[in-house]
Order: C-alpha cells, then sequence, then structure tokens
C-alpha cells in the first residue's frame, strides 16, 4: 500500500526537477491558491473542484465480447490510499449495449456525469452526487441524433455554466466528419445546436488557411478571453472501422480532420478557423492570468500544436514540437497540462508510452521524460497537484489492439517530478470489465460527505 | 389572317383588357391592372433555381401535323427540350384566353432570345385544337412573324379529331365546341387557357392558367429547369457529392469545399410519377409480381430506407451505407462498415436503376429486391438485426408506423413480405436517365454531346469495346449485361501478398510510408472474397463479379466491386492493361492498346480525356435530384 497520503508542501513539488535539466519552479497561480488542493487539471474552469484528496475514479468503460456481460459500464476504483479499499473497485455499474463508450464531463455543479456512447449516440447521465461510491443512473439521453438535427456521436461533454456543450464526431446523412457543437441544460434537455463552419456556412468565421472541413472532436473553454477552442477528428465510419482496414482505404484516409476552430464563447460563433493538419484531439487550455494559449496534439502527424493569442489578439496556429517518431505512427492520444502550466504529458497509443514535455516555452516544448505504461495507453488524468497521474488504454473498439501482452488496464502511478512510480494496477480483462477510457475524479468532501471507508491513520498505518 | 393576328395581340397588351383582369380594384383607385399575362404581379417571381418544379406527371404523346404538313409526334418534338406548349385555335377572340397565351409566348421568346445559351435548350409549341378549321397552312401563317426566332416556336394542329382526342385527354384540356339553340357550331370552343411546361424527360413540371400565366415566372421556370440540366443545382444547395469534397487532397495546396449538413432540405419529390415517367434512355420499370407501384408503398419504403431503428442498435439506416448525396453509395469508403464498425467486404453498390437489374449484389445471390432486403437488415456485418422476427415486432411497436403498412397493403400487417416490398417498391423509383448522351443518342440531339464527347464514344464502342459488357440497347441503355465477370481485381486480392510497405495519406499532400506491422496488431485479418463462386461453388465463377451499370458513374466512384480503384482514369487504365492475368481471367478482357490521349490527356484538369467524358456525362442530374428532393427523413 501506498503511503503517499498527504498531499505534501507545495514547493517541494518539483524540487528535483533539474536533475532532468528542468528549471520548474512552482509557480503559484491565482487557481492554484483559490483552491490549493486536488484535482485533475483539464476539466472546464466552470467547474467546483475537489478539495482534497480525490476518493475515486470514474472509468466509462467499452463493453467486450467475450468479457464479462459485454455492456459499457461506469466502474469506480477507489483511490484514496486512506481508503480500505484503495486500489480496488469498489462499484460496477452496466449501462446496456455497447455503444462506443468514449468521453465523460461531469456538469458544472459537478453533481452528475455524463457519459457518451460514439456509435450509439445515447448519453448516459450519472448522479455522483447522492453517493459517490455508487453512481447511479439518472437519465438516458436516447434522441440526440434527432434533437440535434442529425449530429452523430457526442464526445466531449463540457461544462458551462448550467449547461453542457457537446461536441459531436459525425452526422446522420453519410456518417463522415462533418458535425456540430450540441448544447443541454443540465437537468438534459436540448438547447440549440451550432454547426461547425464549412465552406459554404461559415457562419461569419475567418477561413485563415486552407480548410474548413466542419469536423469536430474537443472543446475547451478560455471564459476569460471570451473564447472557446474546438478540434477536428473523424467520422462515424472512420471511429468505427477496423484500424487496419481504415489504414487501407485511400478514401476514407482523406476523412481526417485539419482543423482548429476559434468561437466567441458568448455568441457560439465561429470566429476563425485554423490549418492544423492531421487531426488535432485533446485541447488544454493553460490555466495562468496572462497565459492565452491551448495545446493541441495531433494523432496522424504527431505533433504538438499551440493555439495562441497574438499580440493583436489575434488567434493563431503553430506546430512547436514532434512527439516521439512521427514516421512509426505513435498516435498521441490524451494530453494533460500541469496547473502551473509547465508540463504537458502526453500519451502515445501506438507505443504505449507516456511521455512529459516541459512547456514553460510554450512555443518550444522539450520532452524531459518519457515512459512505457503498457502494450497500448490512450487516456491519462492527474491530480490538480500532479503526484497522481492515472492511466488507461483503450481508444477505441475497432482500434485497439487485438494482440499483445499488457491491453486493457487502469494504472495509477505516482509523479515525484523525476519519475513515475507504479502504484498499482486493475486488469480490465480479468476482472471481467472490459475496456477502460475516460477517467473522471470523484469525492465525498465535494458533497459534504464523509467517506465510508476510510482507515484512521494513527490507527491502520502509523508513519 | 395575320391582319387580324396583330390586333389580337395589340389588344391584350393594351388597357382594354383590363376588365379582364383583376375585379378586386375598388372605383376609388386608378385602375391598373391588365392581363395578367402581361401586368403586375403583387411580387417578384422567384429567381431562377431558388425553388424546385416536382414533376406533376408524364407529358401525353400524340400524332400531330408540323405548319409544313409533316406528320410528327409530340414526343419527337419534345425530346431534349425544354418545352413550353400552348392549346389554342386561330380564331379565338377571348382575350384572356389563347391571344393572351400567343402574346405571353411572343414576350418569353423575346426575352430567352436575348440569352444566348437558352436557344437550343428551348422550344415553344402552340398546338390547335380545331383541326377542321385550323390546316397546317392556316397555323403557318399565324405564326409566320415568330417562327424563324430564336428560341424557336413551332405552330401545330392535328390530323383529324381522332388524333386530337387522346391528346386532349392526356392534358386534362376540356374542349367543348359552343353551340346555337338549334345545335350549330358557332365556331368558337368554351375551354380553359392551359399552357405546360415540359421537361426534357417529358414530364409536366407545371401547368399555367390565365391567372397564372406571367412571363416572369415561366421564363424563370424555364430557367430552373435549364439549370437542373445542366446539373448545376440552385445557387448554395448543391447536393451531389460528398458533403465534405476531398477530391486534390493528395496535394499539399488541395483547398476544403465542404458544404453544409444543412443543406439537405426540400420537398418531397413525387416518386411514383417519376417511375412511371418517361425518361430518355430508359425502359418502363419492370413490373414486380404482386408488388405494384402505389405511393403508399413507396412513401412507406423511403420512411424504411432512411430510418435507423431499422439496425439493431439503432445506429444504421438503409441510407448509411447508399448515401443520396453520394450516387446512392458512399464515395468514402471503398468498402462498406456495418453495425458497431464491423468490416463488410465489398464496396456499396450504387441504387440508381436497380428496378432494372436482373440479380442483386456484386455476387448476385438474390434475384428480387424483396427478397434482397432481408439481406443487409440481418447480416451481422450490415444492420445486425437478430431475426426477422425482431424488425417485424419493432415496427409494430413505432406508433409512427401506425396504420402505414395496413394503408398501403391493403390491411396487412407489417410481415416479412410488406417489409420487402415497401422498400422495394421506394428503390424502383430511383431511375435515372435523361442525360446528355440520351438526349443525343436517343433524342439525336447533335448538341448535346460535345466534340471529345462523341470522340469518346466511339472509343467505348469501338476500340475499348466497353459496351461488350456495358450494354447500349435500341431503345435504351442500362450500360450491364447484368452478368459476371472475373477482371482479376478480386484474383489479386485474394492471392496477392500484401506488400511490406505501404504509403498512408495522413494529411494533405503529406504521406506516410508505414511498415504494415505498425498496425498490425491492431488489424483484423483481410476477410477473403471468392465472388460469385460463394454462391454457385463453381470453380469457374471463382472471383467474378457482376457488371454494374454505368449510369451515374462519375457519382459513384470509388469503382470495382471492393472500391480498389479511386478514380475512372484508374479504371479505364486497369482494363487498358488487360486486367490482371488469371487461370479464370475473362477472355473479354484484353489489352486494348489505348493511348494517353485516348485515355486521359493530363493536360489540364478541364480537358477530360475522350473515354472519360463520355462516362462522366452518363448521369442525370433530373433522377438524383428526383431521389434527393424526397429529404430529409425524419429519424430517431
Amino acid at each position: 500500500m501506498s503511503t503517499c497520503i498527504n498531499i505534501r508542501p507545495l514547493s517541494s513539488r518539483f524540487s528535483t526537477t533539474a536533475a532532468v535539466g528542468l528549471s520548474i519552479a512552482l509557480v503559484f497561480t491565482a487557481t492554484w491558491n483559490t483552491h490549493a488542493l486536488a484535482d485533475e487539471t483539464c476539466m472546464s474552469p466552470y467547474m467546483a473542484k475537489i478539495v482534497g484528496q480525490e476518493d475515486y475514479v470514474y472509468v466509462w468503460t467499452l463493453g467486450t465480447v467475450g468479457v464479462g456481460d459485454e455492456q459499457d459500464k461506469l466502474v469506480t476504483v477507489d483511490v484514496n490510499p486512506n481508503s480500505s479499499n484503495y486500489g480496488r473497485v469498489v462499484h460496477s455499474l452496466s449501462v446496456g449495449g455497447r455503444n462506443e463508450a468514449h468521453h465523460s464531463g461531469f456538469t458544472d455543479d459537478r453533481r452528475f456525469l455524463w457519459a457518451a456512447g460514439l456509435d450509439t449516440s445515447k448519453i448516459f447521465i450519472f448522479d455522483v452526487h447522492s453517493d459517490p461510491a455508487k453512481p447511479k443512473l439518472y437519465k438516458v439521453i436516447t434522441d440526440f441524433v434527432a434533437q440535434s438535427g442529425g449530429v452523430v456521436g457526442p464526445h466531449t461533454t463540457y461544462a458551462l455554466p448550467g449547461r453542457m456543450m457537446i461536441t459531436g464526431l459525425s452526422n446522420n446523412q453519410d456518417h463522415g466528419g462533418r458535425t456540430g457543437l450540441v448544447e443541454y441544460t443540465n437537468e438534459g434537455d436540448y438547447i440549440v445546436t451550432h454547426w461547425m463552419p464549412t465552406d459554404d456556412k461559415l457562419g461569419g468565421a475567418k477561413k485563415s488557411g486552407q480548410f474548413a472541413d466542419g469536423y469536430g472532436y474537443d472543446i475547451r473553454a478560455l471564459p476569460r478571453r471570451n473564447v472557446m477552442i474546438t478540434s477536428s477528428f473523424t467520422g462515424w465510419n472512420n471511429y468505427m472501422m477496423d484500424l487496419g482496414k481504415l489504414m487501407g482505404d485511400a478514401e476514407a484516409m482523406k476523412r481526417f480532420g485539419n482543423t482548429v476552430v476559434v468561437w466567441d464563447l458568448h455568441t457560439r460563433k465561429p470566429k476563425k478557423v485554423l490549418d492544423v493538419p492531421g487531426s488535432p484531439l485533446e485541447i488544454r487550455c493553460a490555466w495562468g492570468s496572462f497565459h492565452n494559449y491551448c495545446f493541441t496534439t495531433t494523432a496522424l502527424t504527431s505533433k504538438i500544436w499551440l493555439i495562441y493569442e497574438d499580440d493583436n489578439g489575434d488567434w493563431q496556429a503553430k506546430d512547436v514540437a514532434d512527439i516521439g517518431d512521427p514516421k512509426q505512427l505513435p498516435l498521441p492520444v490524451d494530453i494533460s497540462i500541469s496547473a502551473d502550466d509547465k508540463t504537458l504529458w502526453v500519451d502515445t497509443w501506438n507505443d504505449g508510452k507516456t511521455r512529459l514535455f516541459d512547456i514553460s516555452d510554450p512555443f518550444a516544448p522539450k520532452q524531459v521524460y518519457e515512459q512505457r505504461i503498457g502494450g497500448q495507453v490512450n487516456m491519462l488524468s492527474q491530480s490538480w497537484d500532479g503526484k497522481r497521474v492515472y492511466f488507461t488504454s483503450s481508444l477505441l473498439a475497432n482500434w485497439d489492439k487485438k494482440e499483445g501482452e499488457d491491453l486493457q488496464f487502469f494504472k495509477a502511478y505516482r509523479w515525484d517530478g523525476k519519475a513515475l512510480t507504479h502504484a498499482f494496477s486493475i486488469d480490465f480483462t480479468a476482472e471481467d470489465l472490459g475496456r477502460p477510457h475516460q477517467m473522471r475524479f470523484g469525492s465525498h468532501a465535494l458533497y459534504g460527505q464523509a467517506h465510508p471507508s476510510l482507515i484512521t491513520r494513527t490507527a491502520a498505518q502509523p508513519h | 389572317m395575320r391582319s387580324l393576328f396583330i390586333p389580337i395581340f395589340a389588344l391584350a397588351a393594351s388597357p382594354a383588357a383590363a376588365h379582364l383582369g383583376d375585379e378586386r380594384a375598388s372605383p376609388d383607385e386608378p385602375p391598373q391592372v391588365q392581363a395578367p399575362g402581361e401586368g403586375l404581379f403583387h411580387y417578384s417571381a422567384p429567381p431562377p433555381g431558388t425553388y424546385s418544379l416536382p414533376p406533376l406527371k408524364p407529358a401525353g404523346n400524340g400524332a400531330v401535323l408540323t405548319s409544313e404538313g409533316v406528320r410528327t409526334s409530340l414526343h419527337d418534338l419534345y425530346r431534349g427540350k425544354i418545352v413550353l406548349l400552348s392549346l389554342i385555335y386561330t380564331s379565338c377572340s377571348d382575350a384572356s384566353g389563347c391571344p393572351l397565351a400567343s402574346a405571353v409566348l411572343r414576350q418569353v421568346q423575346r426575352r430567352l432570345g436575348l440569352e444566348a445559351e437558352t436557344g437550343d435548350k428551348v422550344m415553344l409549341l402552340s398546338l390547335s385544337f380545331d383541326p377542321q378549321r385550323d390546316r397546317p397552312e392556316v397555323m403557318r401563317r399565324y405564326g409566320a412573324a415568330f417562327a424563324g426566332n430564336t428560341p424557336k416556336w413551332r405552330f401545330l394542329t392535328a390530323g383529324s379529331e381522332s388524333d386530337l382526342a387522346p391528346i386532349l385527354a392526356n392534358y386534362g384540356q376540356s374542349v367543348i365546341k359552343e353551340r346555337d339553340t338549334q345545335g350549330n357550331f358557332l365556331g368558337t370552343f368554351s375551354h380553359v387557357l392551359r399552357v405546360f411546361l415540359i421537361d426534357a424527360a417529358l414530364r409536366v413540371r407545371n401547368i399555367y392558367s390565365a391567372s397564372f400565366l406571367h412571363v416572369d415566372t415561366l421564363v424563370n421556370d424555364v430557367k430552373t429547369l435549364m439549370l437542373e440540366q445542366a446539373g448545376s443545382p440552385p445557387p448554395g444547395r448543391r447536393l451531389q457529392g460528398a458533403g465534405d469534397e476531398k477530391s486534390g487532397y493528395e496535394s499539399p495546396a488541395y483547398r476544403t469545399r465542404s458544404r453544409s449538413l444543412q443543406n439537405r432540405t426540400g420537398r418531397r419529390a413525387d416518386l411514383l410519377a417519376h417511375a412511371n415517367a418517361p425518361i430518355l434512355g430508359l425502359p418502363a420499370v419492370p413490373a414486380a409480381a404482386d408488388n405494384a407501384l402505389t405511393s403508399a408503398k413507396i412513401a412507406l419504403g423511403r420512411k424504411l430506407f432512411f430510418d435507423r431503428r431499422l439496425s439493431h442498435n439503432n445506429t444504421f439506416s438503409c441510407a448509411m451505407c447508399h448515401i443520396p448525396e453520394q450516387g446512392f453509395t458512399s464515395n468514402e469508403l471503398a468498402t462498406a462498415v456495418g453495425v458497431e464498425g464491423r468490416t463488410v467486404r465489398r464496396n456499396s453498390p450504387s441504387l440508381y436503376n436497380v428496378a432494372y437489374m436482373r440479380s442483386l449484389f456484386h455476387d448476385g445471390r438474390e434475384t428480387t429486391l424483396e427478397h434482397q432486403v432481408w439481406g443487409p437488415l440481418l447480416a451481422r456485418n450490415e444492420m445486425a438485426n437478430p431475426s426477422i422476427g425482431f424488425v417485424i415486432e419493432k415496427l409494430k411497436r413505432m406508433p409512427d408506423y401506425d396504420g402505414l403498412f395496413e394503408r398501403a397493403f391493403a390491411g396487412r400487417v407489417a410481415s416479412v413480405e410488406s417489409v420487402g416490398m415497401a422498400i422495394a417498391s421506394y428503390e424502383r423509383t430511383l431511375r435515372s436517365g435523361g442525360s446528355a448522351f440520351d438526349r443525343w443518342h436517343y433524342g439525336k440531339d447533335q448538341q448535346a454531346l460535345s466534340d471529345r464527347e462523341r470522340r469518346g464514344f466511339a472509343l467505348f464502342t469501338g476500340k475499348a469495346r466497353c459496351n461488350v459488357c456495358h450494354l447500349i440497347d435500341k431503345e435504351f441503355a442500362l450500360f450491364t449485361d447484368n452478368r459476371f465477370h472475373n477482371t482479376g481485381i478480386g484474383y489479386a486480392a485474394a492471392t496477392g501478398k500484401a506488400s511490406g510497405q505501404r504509403d498512408v495519406l495522413i494529411a494533405p499532400g503529406l504521406y506516410l510510408e508505414l511498415d504494415a506491422d505498425v498496425v498490425a496488431d491492431a488489424s483484423e485479418p483481410r476477410p477473403s472474397d471468392l465472388g460469385r463462386y460463394e454462391i454457385t461453388q463453381d470453380p469457374a465463377d471463382r472471383w467474378k463479379y457482376k457488371t454494374p451499370s454505368l449510369r451515374n458513374v462519375a457519382l459513384t466512384a470509388p469503382y470495382m466491386h471492393d472500391g480498389s480503384l479511386r478514380a475512372l482514369r484508374d479504371v479505364v487504365e486497369y482494363y487498358n492493361r488487360g486486367g490482371i492475368p488469371n487461370e479464370g481471367l475473362d477472355p473479354l478482357i484484353r489489352p486494348l492498346t489505348l493511348s494517353h490521349g485516348e485515355i486521359d490527356v493530363r493536360r489540364t484538369h478541364r480537358r477530360r480525356a475522350e473515354l472519360i467524358r463520355v462516362s462522366r456525362r452518363r448521369g442525370s442530374g433530373a433522377g438524383f435530384r428526383c431521389a434527393v428532393v424526397g429529404l430529409p427523413f425524419e429519424e430517431r
């Protein structure tokens, strides 16, 4: 069992990073001082923060034929080292069917977790506040496609005040990549669809380069700049298809996104379409008050891109670093920015590695650390203090590796500024769970509740 | 007669006709009404191409005499043209009747005559329903002042009352001879003024009467049909092709030309009329045993075709693989993908003109559409329904299907038969002909194809021998022999060794040379495909696949049963090489010795080579649009 229990004084956090050639002095950002405690670093700025150590990681898990009950499920892992259940699956809630479970996100009040299915376009809304140890299925949105006017493949469920902004990946006309953003109230009622800008309907956006493909993927907001940023992946045809078949289909390979769109957050109008070729996926915006930039990585071209506001207040895109050897198609997937905007974790699915980049100069990220996590790796989440990093393995049902070792897992690591130390793993195949995807943190303290399984330190685990 | 004719026109154009027009003018207002055809509308006529004119019914045929006394038929005159047909008699003196029609047509002729491109595409016809008095010589004199202008205006009459009767019946023109109390013919006819707009596919697209006969309306309607014929859809509403057009993606200079998803709107087409309409170059739809086409069946079939709930997990409709905008196939995939992303081995076949196919699927394993429908519905890697009963019971539970089967099938509820019959009925309406090729080949319109296209046709039927399998018959062309051939494509895929490396396009103009093993762990084994053999178990049928029609071939890329050839040029080059040699290679396939110039001059993109050009023109905007106008369909 871990002895890494208490949050250490902040000043010690990166105290030994010089050893790996870094010069990271912890900067106390306004956000940090305000919240001061742990949370993952990639969530909506509108969202309530966990106070204290996260108790649970909710793992939105893809059902797999031949594994357990073959259904998608929300798996709750106890990650509080003070808990008697530390390192164990404490709850699993099957939702029926395989929906291509992918991303999930809390409402701004963090009472509900919205978890979307890229295949069936269903959205499962879990009540995580009544009993954070046992999420309940509160509501299922089954008419997302019809309500939205034809958006297929709800992906990111992103908290805005009182509402959820949902990115689509596809559409019900051709299952290609053109799609839209769809807004729902926190109660699960449809509000409006904002179509991604296309050449014939830019919606007032400036097409700044060669591309305006209308594709979607992730979304992040920078409220202080009144900006929303979206990225672009590919449509249902491609994300559902066998990866080998896809790579051999020349027409299908042309259907990947090459754009990042900058939106007016308040009016929801697209302002500028930026060329970011090679399918930009996750977007992570800096937290610093004067850090008017976000990062994304391109899946196919294996680059880190900086999306930034220039001195004239205009938004630009620039490729600032390679990730691994792009010729070997490492396929960067999830990324996670540190709370101090100094480092960026980048997972590359194909080689199963995670890499840490020093981004203190956002225009010149440098890789400072690399570690193989498993046979493949996809999502990662780090605590707000950066000391705990969690990884899961699954990318997409038909892209995941079919052969190899150590393919479907949840793994917890500790980061001491120099190296990742393995804390525990859960083999999701052996546990008959399926394929783990996105992780979100849960906590009793958020709702003023006591953790039911907490061990009294002095009694159970003296220092 | 001519002296009489001119004053009548003058009358129609003068304020003297005011009393015949708008009666709403109050005494307080200065009269400003004119004969409707001449005067003001309370609105501007909608601009050409901003609306659609759904086909109303087939334009009837009938024997007529030209003003030179030559016997011909209406269809022979119509062919390949947009026609305004006016039914008149020359001694008519009702200013809101025949003279009005002629006055409006005179202005239409003048207006269209100012526009160079309309000249040979439009024709005006005035046909007399008074064959006794309006002999050809009378008609010649009546029209003498206008017959020589552009667009052409022809003045026709019937040879006899008995020749005339079916024409009047076809067009719904009621004509009653006015008689005195003794029953003597007064020389006048009681009739409702009718002018018909007829498209190049011989369908009535609009019917005008006195209150609606306005020069602006007619001119804009004609232009709307011309835009449709030219294959250029209304501005901002271009629907054809993949919505995110990716041609040129191989080049770093690629620029997107994406189109909004919101473009798929429009009025539903009358598909029954389209199914029954004469279409140049196509035979009539073969009658299906026990499944006569009706509007109710077609409408139900269309609803089913676009309904995602027809798949096991509600993610797939027929239209997700047979996408209307993409030639009723998918331009975005070489081979299809089914429920949960499951691999389908073959390219989605286009549904254009599927009514004429003698067998279905690339391997021809089904022979009727009614049966074929159930193949994809039940295939585990397509729509994945667990059973027939599952589909039927699900349909019975859907409130929006309440009564639809019963209405379409004389009280019968949803069943294995009626689901097949309804979808088959919809699919039979997806006819497409009347293309530039048809107007040239069957319509004898010499202008319909360019010189290069005609040279392409000469190669198609000559040196390249394409027409040996892609048949062109005397009266129609389906461009298929409905038979199975081994072209070598299937053989090569089945027996070829996967190369160690392949170039993968990862962004516009950016290729990655990938070792085959880079994604090997994430790839399923390639499924085998033996073609027609899988059905017949006859070794001679290994790697044989059905000859596809070439109609709308420009809309149905990528090509071959496995979608392995991306462009028409690749296909022509493949056959020029003589296919891929193998034991079963069809003897019809051998090197063609076509020169580069004959295949494709790569000088510029605009100047396509002969053979390709003629293939590309084999499409038809009309059929395509007709099918798409039926959208969007409600989906859940």
